[in-house]
Parts: structure tokens; C-alpha cells; sequence
């Protein structure tokens, strides 16, 4: 469960969102409405100069981005110098989460990870795979995918899968988009519209 | 555009003249057996190990604060890095001279731990650090604004510190910048003379005992200190620039490679 509240004077920015019954949430609006601002808010990349964030009940506002349990997934997402695999782990390492071969195997399939070689060399949407399943495997309190979707090939199969791993792991994600018919992959709707964000679903 | 191209080659040619006069003299017409000599020979060498030490030391103890200008925007530390390169650079010599004197509280304390910088490779490779850290500082600060921070916001994201997000997402990543930057401090270090001809004017230590820079020797050899007068300087010039320009060359020419992938 994610509350936010965030105001930055820099671009007149105020938005307030209770997303209380967690899940898997779409958040759309139109280019400039500040989907990215919001969510990079909520990760604490952006710093807000009145407001608070709130996961899982917890004050997060104050804390620094690694400390937060959030991680924000977007096209430029990955560690190019790693191999898939390490890549897969590298999250739950720093967390100290052991990833067993069976739990790993599960994820790749369920995502189509059917590569391997460095991030690096990868295709766009191969490595926006690789970063949100890296996400997943790091067990976060949230994972925000801004865009992170977008050029992932048989995209609703994908989406509905990563929606079912989430939903059995216990973490709540917000995946921004473009498309509102979007709302249709996810369990609520949010619009962001003219500057108030509203729940539609 | 011709007329800027014209102006920026007449710039170039200002510059590198008297370097191409000095080769041509050194190296042909002013050619002088005690400007290739042993001696000048060992204070290259001793010149190519100490700015190699110098460099180690950049990369180990400037990156992260290259990092940190990069990625903090501290305006006040931004400025301070500037200040040893913007001091005449005989006041670091002093400097180092008075913060390891027998005369000084803090001289005492580094002398009763055996830390003497006063002809020591020590002192030298100090001095050194302190001339080269800023250049590097400067060629890594922009390196490193130039990447897309996504990466290391995701890393951190997932857990990684800020450190830890530098040695483990953007140094893997930076080899190009890295190597240009310490080739371009390097050479810096290799062409100091104000800060170690009073910290360091010669070395007494193993494996170079009574050696010097190669800076100071050419001063020697200019100053008839040495035997050798001016002809001899300029022998010993040209050879330390024989040496010391392929390293700033491939320096930027791996910067600009950099740039280009």
C-alpha cells in the first residue's frame, strides 16, 4: 500500500494519491502530466518540498532512495557490464535474499528470459525484461515501472505474468503508461488530469 | 567557418611551437651527449614511476570524490578541488615542507610516525598527487555528469548504496573515461618542477638514490649544476617530451573514442 502526498514549487507539482488497496496499479495521463515526477517522488529520486510518502504504512519521506524499498524500473534501467543471470541476482544480493535455482528458473520462464550474454548487448526491450524481473527477485515493498513496458514484445502476455509473480510475492506495483486501455492488465486505474489524480477503477 | 578554422590553426601552431623548435634543436643541430646520459635517463625513469604511483593514488582516492561533484552538486567542494592548481605551485612545495617540519606540531606528529616527505619518493609522490588530483578530478567530474544516472538510480533503488552503486554499476562501465583520465593526470604529474624542486629536490632513497625528476635534472643541466649547459637541457627536453607526449596523446585520444561509442 503506497500513500503519497508530494508538492514541489519547481513546476507548480502537487499531487496526492492514497493507493490503499495495493495491487497491481496503471497510472496514466497525458505527456507532461507528471507521471514520471510522481513516481520518481515516491522513490525519493525527486525531492519534494512538502508532502510525505508512505509505504506499507511506514513514513518513507526522509529516508535516502536505497533505504526506501522502492524500486523505480524505466526504459534505462540495467547494469549493462553484468550477464543476465548475475544481473537476476544482483538486487536479492544486496538484500541478502537467496535466489535458488528453481525460484530463478520459474521467473525466466514466466518472462521469456531465454537469453543469456551481458545486459550490455542486449535489446531494449530484452533488457527492460531483465530489469523488471531483477526487481521482482529483490523482493522490494513496491516496484514503479515508468514506461518499462513499452518495448517488450507480446506486451499484455508479459504484463499479465509479471502481475501474477508480483501478486504471489506480496509487492505492490504502479506501472505508468500512456494507454489508458492499459487499465484492463492492471486491478485499479489511475488518471492523472489536469494536475489532480483521480481513481477511475 | 574557413576564417575559424584559420584562427584555431594559427592558435595551435602559437602553441606548439616552441615544442616542435625544442625537437628539432634537441634532437638534431643542439644534440648533446649529457642530455641522453644515465642520469637523465634514470630521472625519467624515476619521473614514469613516481607519476605512475601519483596516478594509483588519483584513481583510488579522487574518484569517489569525482563522483561525488558529479552527482552532489557541492558548489563550495567544487571550487576547493581547484585551489592546489591555482596557487603557484612552489607554495605546495613550501607547504608540504612546513606541514613535515621538525618546527611544527604536525611535522613532529608525521616524523614520530616516520612519514618525511623531505627528499623522499614519498614527499615526491605527494607533491605529485596534489598537482595531478585536480586534473583528474576535472576530466572524471564531467565523465561521469555525461553517463544517464538511470542505471545507478535503479541500483540504488534496489539496495546499493552510493559508493557501492560507484564500484559496482559505473566503474565497471567507465573504463574509457578512467584511462583517459589518469593518462591526462599522469602527463600533468610527469611535467611538474615548482612543487618538487623544494619538497623533492632529489630523491634519497632505493632504488633511486640521489636521483631526481626528470623537470629538475633539465633545470640542472640548464643551470650548469650539472654538467652539460644549455645543449644538454635541450637534448634532455626533447627526450622527456618523446616520452611524456604519447601519454597525454592517448589520453585524449581515448577521451574522444570515448565520446564517440
Amino acid at each position: 500500500m503506497i500513500e503519497a502526498s508530494v508538492k514541489r514549487r519547481l513546476g507548480a507539482f502537487n499531487l496526492s494519491a492514497d493507493f490503499a488497496d495495493g495491487g497491481f496499479v496503471c497510472l496514466t495521463g497525458k505527456n507532461g502530466s507528471g507521471k514520471t515526477c510522481f513516481l520518481k517522488a515516491i522513490a525519493g529520486q525527486l525531492p519534494i518540498d512538502q508532502g510525505y510518502v508512505k509505504v506499507g504504512g511506514r513514513d518513507i519521506t526522509r529516508l535516502p532512495v536505497e533505504k526506501r524499498g522502492v524500486v523505480l524500473v524505466n526504459p534505462g534501467s540495467s547494469i549493462p557490464h553484468l550477464a543476465v543471470d548475475a544481473h537476476l541476482r544482483w538486487g536479492a544480493g544486496l538484500r541478502r535474499i537467496d535466489v535458488d535455482e528453481r525460484r530463478l528458473s520459474k521467473v525466466k520462464d514466466e518472462l521469456g528470459i531465454d537469453f543469456g550474454g551481458r545486459v550490455r548487448v542486449l535489446s531494449l526491450g530484452m533488457r527492460e525484461r531483465v530489469s523488471l524481473a531483477t526487481a521482482l527477485l529483490a523482493s522490494p515493498r513496491a516496484i514503479l515501472v515508468d514506461e518499462a513496458f513499452s518495448n517488450i514484445h507480446d506486451r499484455s502476455i508479459f504484463i499479465a505474468a509479471y502481475r501474477r509473480l508480483a501478486s504471489t510475492a506480496g509487492i505492490d506495483v504502479i506501472f505508468a503508461t500512456q494507454e489508458e486501455t492499459d487499465a484492463s492488465l492492471a486491478d485499479h486505474l489511475y488518471v492523472i488530469t489536469d494536475g489532480k489524480l483521480e481513481r477511475r477503477l | 567557418m574557413n576564417w575559424l578554422r584559420a584562427i584555431s590553426i594559427a592558435a595551435l601552431v602559437l602553441l606548439l611551437i616552441p615544442i616542435v623548435v625544442l625537437l628539432y634543436y634537441g634532437l638534431g643541430p643542439f644534440r648533446n651527449p649529457a642530455g641522453y646520459s644515465v642520469a637523465v635517463f634514470r630521472s625519467i625513469e624515476l619521473s614514469l614511476f613516481s607519476s605512475a604511483v601519483a596516478v594509483a593514488v588519483d584513481i583510488l582516492l579522487f574518484t569517489p570524490l569525482a563522483y561525488y561533484l558529479a552527482r552532489g552538486k557541492d558548489r563550495l567542494a567544487e571550487s576547493l578541488v581547484d585551489i592546489p592548481i591555482s596557487v603557484p605551485h612552489p607554495i605546495i612545495g613550501v607547504a608540504l615542507l612546513i606541514l613535515d617540519s621538525p618546527i611544527t606540531p604536525s611535522g613532529k606528529f608525521l616524523l614520530g610516525l616516520h612519514i618525511n616527505f623531505y627528499n623522499t619518493i614519498l614527499g615526491l609522490v605527494t607533491a605529485l598527487v596534489i598537482m595531478s588530483a585536480p586534473i583528474y578530478v576535472k576530466a572524471m567530474q564531467p565523465y561521469f555528469e555525461s553517463k544517464d544516472a538511470a542505471a545507478e538510480d535503479y541500483a540504488m533503488g534496489l539496495g546499493a548504496g552510493r559508493l557501492r552503486t560507484l564500484y559496482s554499476v559505473v566503474l565497471p562501465d567507465s573504463f574509457d573515461g578512467l584511462t583517459s583520465a589518469s593518462l591526462i593526470s599522469m602527463s600533468r604529474a610527469l611535467s611538474e618542477f615548482g612543487s618538487i624542486s623544494i619538497i623533492a629536490f632529489y630523491v634519497l632513497q632505493y632504488p633511486f638514490y640521489g636521483v631526481s625528476s626528470a623537470s629538475v635534472t633539465i633545470f640542472e643541466l640548464y643551470n650548469g649544476a650539472m654538467a652539460g649547459g644549455l645543449y644538454a637541457a635541450v637534448t634532455a627536453s626533447a627526450a622527456m617530451i618523446l616520452v611524456a607526449l604519447p601519454i597525454a596523446l592517448a589520453g585524449h585520444f581515448v577521451r574522444r573514442r570515448g565520446r564517440r561509442t
